[in-house]
């Protein structure tokens, strides 16, 4: 009897054990996760994406390098020859499709892409009355990045509306260079028409950034008469203006001012590592820029990255009161105020005063990769100098052209400029430089005006006009596409 | 007193009585083999619960017995005889049972006699482990076993060392599967105390396919200690104490030299001398000397066993105390562990057993084995800085790049604490209905709570330096982790027709485990100190950005059969299949099924062998089988919202939502076969050999592939997804050979040596590149490990160099280098191109040994006993990764030796301060990591039982023991056989905290 009660336990408890577990167990959801396929109910989901969307053009801080030590402004510097190969062979012109931040960039821009498309796939999935607003900042950001894309690869794989998923990429082409800036057009117009000049929140996306890169975008395309047309309604209708103290404009109180048109914005909040120098929500350029283990008032310390070259300080007029505000003369500086510093590679004795480290943030770790600097990318100035030089180009608008551009001199502390014609297109060249001295612009700018090559050593016209694809993209993209030429 | 007496009285009286009624039988117990006596045999009327055990000297007492009572004497390892008793005194011996190798063996749900392992299987004991003394169980394996290597990561105090079974047969995930009392535990193992441990089997081959989804890379089986029945309760104390030092210093430019190599420096670059007189520098500061210090080990365990007739039962509980050697108050591991194990028969069919473990460990930190560690700055810091500059302030590390500070500031300015308290058991019950049908269910449980605190004060190390913080800050983690194992089994077991013995295992198991996380980091800690570092009293700005949490889960069931069959223990024949679902992989690919089988052959029960005085067994062993891996990112097949999605507006950080890593519906597990091939051989009774050759092929190995960027993969917060893409092979052959015997009457000699060759060799990268990289060299640099066909996993990939340049004539005939002069290296032109850069680099070392061997020695002479270990390795290479390179850091004294014009060296570089190309990753960093390490020598004294037993003790012994005494290697670093454990980027030395040398004196005492 006793035997039977207790066959009967062990047969319960097997039975029990082989039949309560079936294979169910293991295809539960997992708790507390949000599936990416199921968003998008409600506006609340619309604005969590978008700030996604946003994030990205933190990552921007290496176009932005690039734009400057590819050009004639700067050298590369860092701690030693081999300090960041990317940027060194970018500065000699010796860069082939293997470079580390040239990957870089071509990745952040299209996880920005991605991200921007992710709600494009499902913008019509739920109505509601703010919608297009949303939509709007978001085809802002989509242009942005595929405007990055195209400045620095020329023809650049496409897609609109659709996240490109894993496995399609090896079934996608590059699209020309025209298909791209189509989008491109579409997108900013969509945005123009749909946003204010201004919005409550600092940082958010206005009409006006929309229609001032647009208007570049035309500008490089050489379609001057549009770009004119565009640029001249956001210097009428905008709010924006020159603000008075050139200098004032890249401390922390000139953020954000009244000639800022569009603003990257950066914080010291959150500390960040070099393992993912993208999810740093600091400006990276400006530690990377800093003086090389600096010691002495107002300035931090940094890497000794990009540091203008004697020619670019000498291009100023020793009266034009931008030149101390763009370049640092370290020697002449810690000779004024007994700062030490310890001199880097390529050491000029200059430094990119706009994009170095400035005293006073938290220094959140590593304090490097965090400075709060904003990145002015588009500032009133240079929508004057791209709508003088898109009168001036288009052949019929010298007057136009000189209004604007002397605007510009004019806070500089200089005089007013009376060339007309050609000669008048140089001088807006040239100001661009001055004015935008250190901000990453240069390089793109030369290229499209067809300088480049006679101003910087090494630059091998036909084909340093255009970055080359990183060869690994090519390979992982199932060698569909061709390398851009001379690479 | 009057009680006392009549107690006594009645207890003397009550003797008698039954002495008179039943008698009182008395004897020895001797081994044939040897004449030792045979402490702890058990001794039992036969059909009765009436029985004793042995004492320490093989002698017993046992009353109640009647003439014409039948004795049973039994001892694991002998044959059992039975004796009818047929006077008072019983003297016996018993005999070897080495023909039946009655060892027994756990397999995975369930035992096997040893003689009947089919399976390529590792055994240590406890006898081992106390010879060995390891802080860690995982110490108690290095050494003991064929095919399992143990890499420590640091040897720091509480840090972790890796256990590789038979290589690297992953890129991803290496760690074997280990269980404990049939507990599944993934979590580390730094609160198991070694003492509490009865043995630990290693399985290494398909016999651990009855894991499935989780044995690819081996399974150990740890099984603790308990109590045996109709025992007196018996304590054991062990009590030492260690002193322990760095093995080795680093020879580093003292100031004058220094001083001279900087002027040298600076002039090669163009520059003026730093330096004008260099002779009042001296020697300067070493600061190896001063980080390095001796620091102490406490270790106490007390333990208490016994048994009844029916219930058994073993209590233990361990303290041990652990200071870095460098840091010793920074750096150092507390553990505090107590453990419960109970075995009770319920009725004549039901046993229940549990084991309970409870374990609190501390562990102080500090920066270590990286780019800005404090042995890395203690290397690079100038000898011209004093530790204190004159007004008592630690010196500021000026002009020696953005990593290297003073390293007693770095010590000083260091606030890491943890503290993990873990409850961990097992119950379980056992059903036998006969001799046939058993069943067995069990639960097992980890739970732990890990609390960590990180206090980063106000500091400032020099201008520019990375560790500079202006903003005080502490941050709190806690983790909790949970998880369960449920098995339930059936067992049938017979045999028919005298000779066909068949053993049958069914059962299931469930597996679950799940967790969450929390920290939290507050700013503005008051007054700068750690006295006030807790988020109570800071600035607490609970943004997203200084708050975190989550959680994890994963869960598999499992089902499996196990069929054994031996022809009268002669043929044998084993086969097992068990089919997993995983949570880990996408419902398409969720379930696995693993079969493996295995013959063997003893040959000795051949009747041609029989009784041959020459092979005393002998037996031949195959196996094959399929194994997985599933230990990868949890829901990699989904696409989550995990990214990170952060935007400033307004100066303030607004979060929202982004895609996490790139899913791919279709992973699945990695797949491993096995093919194992051996034999076991005693030879003379005395020398016991077992070699395997062993070849396991994993496929489908979860890679984090570089895939295109265009998909998104280096968004923040994102990541490539995992493919299933690679595969690898280990080769390899293993070979233990060990000689006992017994020299005099009083000398006793055990003998042992064991080697394991391997050959690793990637066999294909399904990435669209063909190769996986990983690791870190230098800064900025290109990583130099790389994971490719053809080559071992991991292997170096870099410029190969080839000399000096000697002249300038040399330069001019070479390919075009960068920085290229005389002094530097010139590095060879792979691929002939006339250039020299990235595209020249190639295969130019293998962290992965090609031969591990290890060598034991004991010896008994009376009371003494004497015990020697020794392991090392053979032909892997190590990187050193620990010079900063900058104009003013210091340098290895091999730069005495560098090139200074043509023809004085043509192996180390010449020293500038400007531009060079020999810091570029190259064979001249790579270096041969051959190493052969005394382990331990142990010398103990026990003290004559004629002594001890007056004050009613059974064993006391005393001991000095020396571990880690001396390493012989020619590689310049601080300790080669530390690694970061990564397979595609370990052997790389960033200035590894060495395992310190230890002088060890303690006592065992048991009563």
């Amino acid at each position: 009897m006793k035997l039977k009660i207790n066959l009967y336990i062990a047969v319960a408890f097997l039975g029990l054990s082989l039949s309560s577990c079936s294979d169910n167990f293991v295809q539960e959801d997992p708790a507390f996760v949000i599936d990416s396929e199921s968003f998008f109910n409600s506006e609340s989901d619309f604005q969590e994406a978008l700030i996604g969307s946003y994030d990205l053009l933190q990552a921007t801080y290496v176009n932005v390098m690039i734009g400057e030590i590819a050009s004639d402004n700067t050298l590369a510097g860092g701690e030693s020859a081999v300090d960041v190969p990317g940027f060194q062979e970018v500065d000699d012109m010796t860069h082939t499709p293997v470079n580390q931040q040239l990957r870089d960039l071509w990745n952040w821009m299209y996880a920005g892409i991605n991200r921007t498309n992710f709600i494009m796939e499902f913008k019509d999935k739920v109505d509601f009355p703010n919608k297009n607003q949303i939509l709007a900042q978001n085809r802002f950001l989509r242009a942005y990045y595929y405007f990055e894309l195209v400045k620095f690869f020329g023809d650049v794989p496409l897609s609109e509306d659709k996240r490109i998923q894993f496995g399609q990429e090896t079934s996608i082409d590059r699209a020309p260079v025209s298909e791209v800036y189509n989008l491109i057009e579409r997108d900013l117009r969509f945005a123009a028409d749909n946003l204010p000049y201004t919005q409550a929140q600092k940082g958010r996306i206005t009409k006006g950034a929309a229609l001032a890169l647009l208007g570049k975008v035309l500008l490089f395309q050489n379609k001057f008469g549009e770009a004119s047309t565009v640029l001249e309604e956001v210097i009428n209708d905008g709010p924006y203006d020159l603000v008075t103290d050139y200098n004032s404009i890249f401390e922390s109180v000139g953020e954000n001012n009244i000639e800022s048109v569009f603003e990257i914005q950066y914080s010291d909040l959150e500390g960040a590592g070099f393992g993912c120098l993208q999810c740093s929500e600091g400006n990276v350029a400006v530690g990377f820029n800093g003086i090389r283990n600096y010691s002495g008032p107002l300035f931090d310390s940094g890497f000794s990255f990009n540091v203008p070259t004697q020619e670019a300080f000498d291009a100023y007029d020793p009266a034009d009161i931008r030149r101390d505000v763009a370049i640092l003369d370290i020697n002449t500086w810690a000779d004024q105020t007994g700062a030490t510093f310890v001199e880097g590679f390529e050491h000029t004795g200059f430094y990119n005063r706009k994009y170095i480290a400035r005293q006073g943030d938290l220094n959140t770790g590593d304090a490097n990769l965090t400075n709060p600097n904003n990145y002015r990318s588009i500032r009133f100035a240079d929508v004057l100098l791209m709508a003088a030089e898109a009168f001036s180009r288009s052949g019929s608008g010298d007057v136009k052209a000189r209004l604007y551009l002397n605007r510009v001199r004019q806070r500089a502390g200089l005089s007013d400029i009376s060339l007309s014609g050609s000669s008048l297109t140089q001088a807006i060249w040239d100001e661009r430089r001055l004015e935008l001295m250190g901000e990453g612009q240069r390089f793109f700018d030369l290229v499209r005006t067809g300088e480049a090559a006679s101003k910087i050593p090494g630059f091998v016209a036909g084909k340093h006009e255009l970055f080359p694809i990183p060869s690994i993209e090519i390979e992982l993209a199932g060698n569909r596409w061709t390398q851009n030429p001379g690479y | 007193m009057k009680k006392n007496v009549l107690l006594i009285l009645v207890l003397l009286f009550g003797g008698l009585t039954a002495h008179s009624q039943n008698g009182r039988v008395t004897g020895n117990v001797i081994a044939v083999t040897g004449g030792t006596p045979l402490p702890g045999v058990n001794i039992v009327v036969k059909n009765t619960t009436n029985g004793t055990n042995s004492d320490f000297d093989g002698n017993f007492i046992l009353d109640n017995v009647k003439q014409g009572d039948v004795l049973v004497f039994s001892y694991l390892g002998f044959k059992t005889i039975e004796v009818t008793v047929s006077s008072n005194i019983i003297n016996v011996q018993l005999e070897d049972d080495t023909q039946a190798l009655s060892e027994v063996v756990v397999i995975g749900y369930g035992t096997q006699a040893k003689k009947e392992v089919t399976g390529a299987v590792n055994l240590v004991s406890a006898e081992t482990i106390a010879a060995l003394k390891p802080l860690r169980f995982e110490d108690a394996l290095q050494g003991q076993s064929t095919g399992v290597q143990i890499i420590p990561s640091s040897g720091s105090p509480g840090s972790p060392l890796n256990i590789r079974i038979r290589g690297i047969s992953s890129n991803g995930n290496n760690r074997p599967l280990i269980v404990v009392d049939g507990n599944i535990t993934e979590d580390a193992l730094t609160n198991l105390n070694p003492s509490d441990i009865e043995s630990i089997t290693t399985l290494k081959d398909a016999s651990a396919a009855i894991y499935g989804t989780r044995a690819a890379n081996g399974v150990i089986l740890i099984t603790t200690k308990t109590g045996k029945k109709n025992t007196a309760a018996t304590f054991a104390v062990n009590s030492y104490v260690a002193f322990q030092e760095t093995p080795r210093k680093l020879p580093v430019l003292n100031a004058t030299e220094y001083a001279l190599l900087i002027n040298e420096a600076r002039t090669n670059a163009g520059q003026t001398p730093l330096f004008n007189d260099v002779s009042a520098f001296g020697k300067g500061t070493d600061f190896q000397d001063k980080v390095f210090e001796t620091a102490p080990v406490f270790n106490q365990d007390i333990s208490v066993s016994g048994g009844g007739e029916k219930s058994t039962y073993s209590l233990g509980a361990g303290y041990l105390s652990q200071d870095g050697i460098v840091a010793r108050d920074k750096s150092n591991f507390d553990r505090f562990t107590s453990r419960l194990s109970f075995t009770t028969e319920l009725s004549k069919y039901f046993t229940f057993n549990t084991s309970l473990f409870y374990t609190n460990t501390k562990r102080k930190t500090i920066n270590e084995s990286g780019l800005g560690s404090v042995l890395f700055n203690a290397l690079n810091m100038s000898p011209l800085l004093p530790v204190r500059d004159v007004n008592g302030d630690f010196t500021l590390a000026e002009g020696l790049g953005n990593e290297v500070i003073n390293p007693l500031a770095q010590i000083a300015n260091t606030f890491n604490e943890s503290n993990t308290n873990k409850i961990n058991g097992t119950a379980g019950l056992k059903f036998k209905l006969d001799d046939h049908w058993s069943a067995e269910t069990r639960l097992g449980f980890n739970y732990s709570l890990a609390k960590a605190k990180f206090f980063s004060p106000i500091a400032f190390f020099g201008s520019g330096k990375v560790f500079n913080n202006s903003r005080s800050s502490v941050t709190e983690i806690k983790d909790d982790f949970n998880d369960y194992t449920w098995d339930a089994f059936v067992n049938y077991k017979n045999t028919f027709f005298e000779d066909h013995n068949v053993e049958v295992t069914v059962g299931t198991t469930v597996f679950k485990n799940h967790g969450d996380f929390f920290n939290a980091t507050g700013f503005d800690v008051p007054n700068n100190s750690y006295k006030f570092a807790d988020l109570s009293l800071t600035n607490n700005n609970l943004a997203d950005e200084n708050f975190g949490n989550g959680q994890f889960e994963e869960r598999l069931v499992s089902y499996f059969g196990r069929f054994q069959y031996n022809y009268s223990s002669k043929y044998l024949f084993s086969f097992s299949l068990r089919r997993d679902a995983s949570s880990n992989f996408g419902p398409n690919e969720s379930v696995a099924y693993f079969p493996s089988g295995s013959i063997g052959w003893v040959v000795t029960e051949e009747s041609f062998l029989e009784d041959n005085d020459i092979v005393n067994f002998l037996k031949l062993r195959g196996s094959f089988g399929v194994l997985g891996n599933d230990r990868i990112v949890a829901n990699t097949f989904r696409s989550l919202l995990s990214g990170e999605a952060t935007a400033v507006f307004d100066d303030q950080l607004i979060n929202g939502k982004a895609v996490g890593r790139i899913p791919n519906p279709n992973i699945r597990w990695e797949e491993q076969d096995q093919l194992n091939i051996g034999f076991d051989l005693t030879l003379l009774k005395n020398f016991e050999i077992t070699t395997d050759f062993f070849r396991k092929t994993t496929r489908d190995l979860l890679l984090e592939a570089p895939v295109s960027g265009i998909i998104g993969s280096s968004a923040p917060g994102s990541a490539p997804p995992f493919i299933n893409a690679g595969s690898v092979r280990n080769r390899g052959v293993e070979f233990s050979v060990n000689y006992k015997t017994k020299l005099t009457k009083d000398l006793k000699l055990t003998v042992g040596g064991n080697f394991t060759a391997l050959e690793n060799e990637v066999l294909s990268v399904n990435n669209d590149v063909g190769f996986v990289t990983g690791g870190n060299f230098g800064v900025g640099q290109e990583a130099p490990s790389r994971m490719e066909a053809g080559k071992p996993l991991g292997y170096f990939f870099g410029l190969k160099t080839d000399g000096i340049f000697q002249n300038q004539q040399e330069v001019d005939a070479h390919a075009t280098q960068p920085n290229a002069r005389p002094g530097e290296i010139r590095f060879v032109d792979t691929n002939q191109d006339g250039v020299i850069n990235n595209n020249d680099r190639t295969d130019i070392g293998s962290p992965i040994p090609d031969v591990t061997f290890n060598f034991n020695l004991s010896l008994d002479y009376k009371n003494f006993d004497f015990s020697a270990s020794a392991f090392g390795q053979a032909g892997n290479e190590i990187v050193r990764n620990f010079e900063r390179n900058q104009p003013l850091t210091n340098k290895n004294r091999s730069f005495l030796n560098r090139w200074t014009g043509p023809g004085t060296s043509n192996s180390q570089p010449l020293v500038t301060t400007g531009a060079t190309s020999s810091t570029l990753f190259s064979d001249f960093f790579v270096e041969d990591g051959d190493f052969l390490r005394i382990q331990t020598i142990q010398l103990g004294y026990t003290i004559p039982k004629s002594i001890t037993q007056k004050a009613k003790i059974n064993n006391l012994r005393l001991y000095a023991q020396v571990n880690n005494l001396y390493t012989f290697t020619d590689y310049s670093g601080f300790d080669p056989s530390i690694s970061s454990g990564a397979p595609i980027g370990g052997g790389i030395d960033p200035g590894f905290f060495p395992t310190p040398r230890s002088y060890i004196f303690g006592i065992n005492l048991n009563f």
